[in-house]
């Protein structure tokens, strides 16, 4: 069932909590310690889709601040809870939502939350070497001085002696194209148990924000990651101009929102191509890149760079599109809008694509739901969530397109998603470029960023990515917070790959799309 | 002496050990350029004219390579199984008549179809050896995946076989390359078939290539080979699939059978013998291109419910077709 | 023979590709290689899943802490000769991410590097280029020596 905002706020105040309108999102509620969980069962009962899309954890001085970002069908709240730090411990809410358990080890790891109850308490982004007690966003810490203890060269053991053989994929695996340890049990060739060590890819990104400018911070963020680099770069300099209450003008707008398609659009062709590789099918991949390619050069012409464009800015755009170059786009468009129906009847009718993809990775409707997943893997499932559709941002509010649902949930439909999802994206680009209009591309915007805080949530190609963006009315930002879709969806991937066949584990693993350098930061 | 003189140069040069490896060469050569045409790209350029020299240079560097042993490998085995693969496949290939007659001459005796036959199980299972020796998790799962598919696979390859032998009426292979006057493939096109999909998994090409998985089990049972053993390993299982579409040559297609115009016979032999395999590796390669990766227990699925009885129910028409209508042919 | 086996060596230069904390940038421009449009199988370049196979070691992405003993480890696995080339200003000297608290730097800290391709990411023609410079230098005395000081070390 759906929730009314109404319903929600009526059932908080009923209880007896403090809610700010309009704050960190549609409402932000001020929960005492041990009350958390009573707001959360409130939105759980309320709403089937209420989801948690992030745990932001932060250094408030004399106590760490914890704030969890919930969504719902029509809103999105913010619990905000606060721990002393010489007792920071809260109790853990992965009982009533599973999916937040990933976001709680973070909480642990980066500014030494303890949240009683977790099921399985260890390090999740922090290498191994890193000494007990020192929590890196704790403003306290000096990087310099932190001295890492020397590394321990274990050997893989093939058995743990409960009859199980652990096969081991990563830290380099050819399935990999970054570096992840992935421990999968396995009993002949069915899957029994996986277990995730990520953190190979943890750069600090979230600590190094807070040393430079907002600025560089741009050029910082969209570094995460290589692939949905442009959705980075607008979910930061979005909530930045919601601090600043700057209005971007309408020609910006339509351009971020053709930047931010075109990186879907290669995200989806690299990905489907990908798939194809994982099962066996290098014919595939060789085609679906062989068509991508003329996307990279549209990216190029537009912004000047194939791949990290660094075209968003606070304020609009640096660059503006020419008239000349429109044709050029949508002739482009029109040439890979003539090979979907051929990608398509090859998902469609081709045999051993069928044999490898269907009925392989099943995830369903509630597990969807519990785990918090989120993007095409969520849509696969059956779950309507779309941050384009749910909280229009950009231009998206005023195109018209479709989303994309299918309901089977396994790796095929995850795939079919992203390809009726190519349809789409070229169908937005060329609805924005005939309607695009005319005007300033950039307005200038002040230095320095009054003190405030603000979230913002924009439609990667993996699904929902989340910012959190605080400033102190300095140059440099008091926080930045990163979520990103690959995050909460890996607890999906631990779940269905259990009880199949190890040789369905890479189809399995690519449907959900994983980038592992947005996940680690 | 002369005919010592003339014995050592026909295994050792033409069409013996020499002949086939460049045979050999030239085949993966096919095969890239097949692949990368078929993907819409160029595949080797500039090795030699139009990349030619390929497979020949990769040979040399990879002779050239330091050999890592492992020290938790069962070291005999882990050196020799390579090499064994390699010399089993060849010694198999001397009993295929390439110019007209068996390459080690007067070798060949009643029944050697079915030596022939064993001669491949051998091979195979020296691959599994040098996998299962190197002592990695990986090489050992690539290892058991080979053994799976190719004791499973055995079956029909033998029985449909045996369809040409009946056609001929003898188990000797160059009694049947002589009684192909029509090639076999015109009388039992059904056998061919079946034929050639069952050795495409003999020989472990896609669609049936699980052992070889790069996304699951990195590189099988070559993960730690390197150097010279890595030479003869890769060469071993190139020599097999020249092997293969020589035995799919010699049963089907007529062999060595075709007009000689001028000249010495034997060249012009040898001539329809390498057009032919070449054209079974054409065929074969288009299949591995068209089709992606089955998993391991679809592939044995594939075989116990499908190739099986369609093999044994092969067999059946074609004795059939030998005992009743061949003879009024 | 001296000129057959270096012939040999630059014909044909398997590589193996890792990402030390790379932000994927580079990695799918390295990938854009083998693709239809750039198709570095021209030059006999395969990509290799095992390091025991490959010749040249690609790597993109800073170090992080974590990865470091795994670099060096597959280092350790290749036989020789064996080149390293870094991809990438993050694979050169840390790029962005230099100085923060889980990373260690560029490759050069912890493997020896004999080429160095800047960009971020650089263009696959760009990595073309650095690789063809590579194998050119193969082709003069003056690397034999280097690959005898590491067999050395």
């Amino acid at each position: 069932m759906t929730s009314n905002n109404l319903d929600i706020l009526k059932a908080l105040e009923a209880k007896n909590f403090q809610i700010q309108i309009g704050k960190l999102g549609t409402a932000a509620i001020q929960a005492p310690v041990g009350k958390h969980r009573d707001a959360l069962k409130i939105l759980l009962d309320l709403d089937e889709k209420t989801a948690v899309t992030a745990i932001t954890g932060i250094d408030l001085g004399a106590s760490v601040g914890v704030y969890y970002h919930v969504r719902t069908s029509n809103s999105f709240v913010t619990i905000q809870c606060e721990v002393p730090k010489d007792k920071p411990t809260l109790a853990t809410i992965t009982d009533l939502v599973p999916g937040a358990a990933f976001h709680e080890l973070e909480v642990t790891d980066l500014l030494g939350v303890v949240f009683e109850g977790h099921p399985n308490p260890g390090r999740l982004v922090l290498p191994d070497t890193w000494p007990e007690g020192v929590y890196p966003l704790r403003k306290d810490v000096k990087i310099n001085e932190v001295k890492l203890n020397t590394p321990s060269s274990e050997d893989v053991k093939l058995s743990d002696g409960s009859g199980l053989v652990k096969i081991v994929i990563g830290p380099h695996h050819p399935a990999l194209l970054e570096p992840e340890k992935f421990a999968v049990l396995v009993d002949g060739e069915t899957v029994k148990k996986v277990e995730p060590r990520i953190g190979y890819v943890h750069r600090g990104v979230e600590k190094a924000s807070e040393s430079k400018t907002y600025l560089q911070d741009v050029y910082l963020v969209e570094r995460i990651c290589g692939i949905c680099n442009s959705c980075h770069a607008t979910a930061f300099v979005e909530a930045v101009e919601k601090i600043l209450k700057t209005d971007v003008p309408p020609r910006a707008k339509y351009i971020r929102t053709i930047i931010l398609e075109l990186n879907r659009l290669h995200s989806h062709l690299l990905t489907l191509g990908h798939a194809g590789l994982e099962i066996g099918y290098e014919t595939l991949f060789q085609y679906f890149w062989r068509d991508r390619e003329p996307i990279m050069d549209l990216t190029e012409m537009i912004t000047g760079n194939r791949v990290i464009s660094s075209s968003l800015t606070v304020g609009g755009v640096r660059r503006d599109i020419k008239e000349a170059d429109i044709p050029k786009i949508k002739a482009t468009l029109t040439e890979l809008r003539k090979k979907i129906p051929f990608y398509k009847q090859m998902y469609e009718n081709e045999p051993s694509i069928r044999m490898r993809m269907q009925k392989v990775g099943v995830l369903a409707r509630e597990d969807a739901l519990k785990l918090c997943v989120v993007g095409p893997v969520a849509r696969g499932s059956g779950v309507d969530i779309d941050v384009r559709k749910d909280e229009p941002y950009e231009a998206y509010g005023e195109i018209p397109f479709k989303e994309v649902v299918y309901t089977a949930g396994d790796t095929w439909a995850r795939m079919n998603v992203r390809m009726d999802e190519v349809e789409e994206s070229i169908n937005i680009i060329e609805y924005a470029l005939d309607h695009l209009p005319s005007g300033a591309y950039r307005v200038k915007v002040p230095r320095v960023v009054p003190p405030g805080e603000a979230v913002n949530r924009v439609e990667a190609p993996r699904g929902e990515l989340f910012y959190y963006v605080k400033s102190n009315g300095t140059a440099f930002p008091e926080r930045v917070k990163v979520r990103t879709p690959t995050f909460a969806n890996i607890p999906a991937f631990l779940k269905t790959a259990i009880g199949e066949s190890i040789a369905d584990v890479p189809p399995n693993f690519v449907s959900l799309d994983p980038c592992f350098s947005c996940t680690d930061r | 002496m002369i005919d010592y003189l003339w014995l050592i140069f026909r295994v050792l040069v033409f069409p013996g050990f020499t002949f086939i490896l460049f045979l050999t060469m030239f085949c993966d050569w096919i095969e890239r350029k097949i692949e990368a045409r078929m993907q819409n790209r160029m595949g080797p350029s500039f090795t030699g004219p139009s990349g030619i020299l390929q497979p020949l240079a990769d040979f040399i560097k990879l002779l050239t390579k330091e050999e890592i042993t492992p020290n938790e490998s069962r070291k005999s085995i882990f050196r020799f199984a390579p090499f064994f693969a390699f010399s089993v496949l060849i010694f198999a290939l001397c009993f295929l008549p390439i110019d007209g007659a068996s390459v080690i001459p007067n070798v060949s005796f009643g029944g050697d179809l079915i030596f022939v036959m064993a001669l491949i199980s051998v091979a195979n299972f020296l691959l599994f050896l040098s996998g299962w020796s190197s002592s990695n998790p990986y090489s050992s799962i690539g290892a058991a995946r080979v053994l799976t598919q190719f004791l499973g696979y055995d079956i029909p390859l033998l029985m449909l076989a045996l369809a040409p032998a009946f056609l001929a009426g003898s188990l000797t292979i160059a009694t049947i390359v002589a009684r192909q006057w029509i090639p076999f493939v015109v009388l039992a096109p059904w056998a061919f078939i079946f034929f050639i999909i069952t050795m495409q998994a003999e020989l472990e090409k896609d669609p049936f290539d699980i052992p070889h998985a790069e996304s699951e089990v990195v590189a099988g049972y070559e993960t730690e080979y390197s150097g010279g053993k890595l030479a003869f390993l890769k060469l071993a299982r190139d020599v097999q699939i020249v092997f293969g579409a020589s035995l799919v040559t010699v049963l089907f297609l007529g062999g060595t059978n075709g007009p000689a115009f001028f000249g010495l016979p034997e060249l012009w032999s040898t001539l329809w013998f390498v057009l032919k395999v070449v054209a079974v590796i054409v065929i074969s390669e288009y299949m591995t291109v068209l089709f992606a990766r089955l998993r391991i227990d679809q592939i044995v699925r594939a075989n116990w419910k499908f190739m099986l009885p369609l093999s044994v129910l092969s067999l059946l028409l074609t004795i059939g077709l030998a005992v009743w209508v061949y003879p009024m042919v | 023979m001296v000129n057959i086996t270096t012939w040999a060596r630059v014909k044909s230069p398997w590589v193996l590709h890792f990402n030390s904390g790379a932000c994927n940038g580079c990695d799918i421009e390295v990938v854009a290689l083998l693709t239809p449009k750039y198709d570095v199988e021209r030059f006999g370049i395969k990509l290799e899943p095992s390091p025991r196979h490959a010749d040249v070691l690609l790597t993109t992405g800073c170090v992080t802490e974590q990865c470091a003993e795994r670099l060096r480890r597959i280092y350790e696995q290749m036989p020789q000769p064996k080149f390293v080339v870094a991809i990438g200003a993050c694979a050169c000297s840390g790029g962005v991410f230099a100085g923060n608290y889980s990373v260690v730097g560029g490759v050069d800290k912890v493997i020896p590097v004999d080429a160095y391709i800047p960009g971020c990411p650089p263009r696959p023609e760009a990595i073309i280029d650095g690789v063809v410079k590579l194998l050119n230098s193969i082709q003069q005395p003056k690397t034999k020596e280097k690959a005898k000081s590491d067999d050395e070390q």
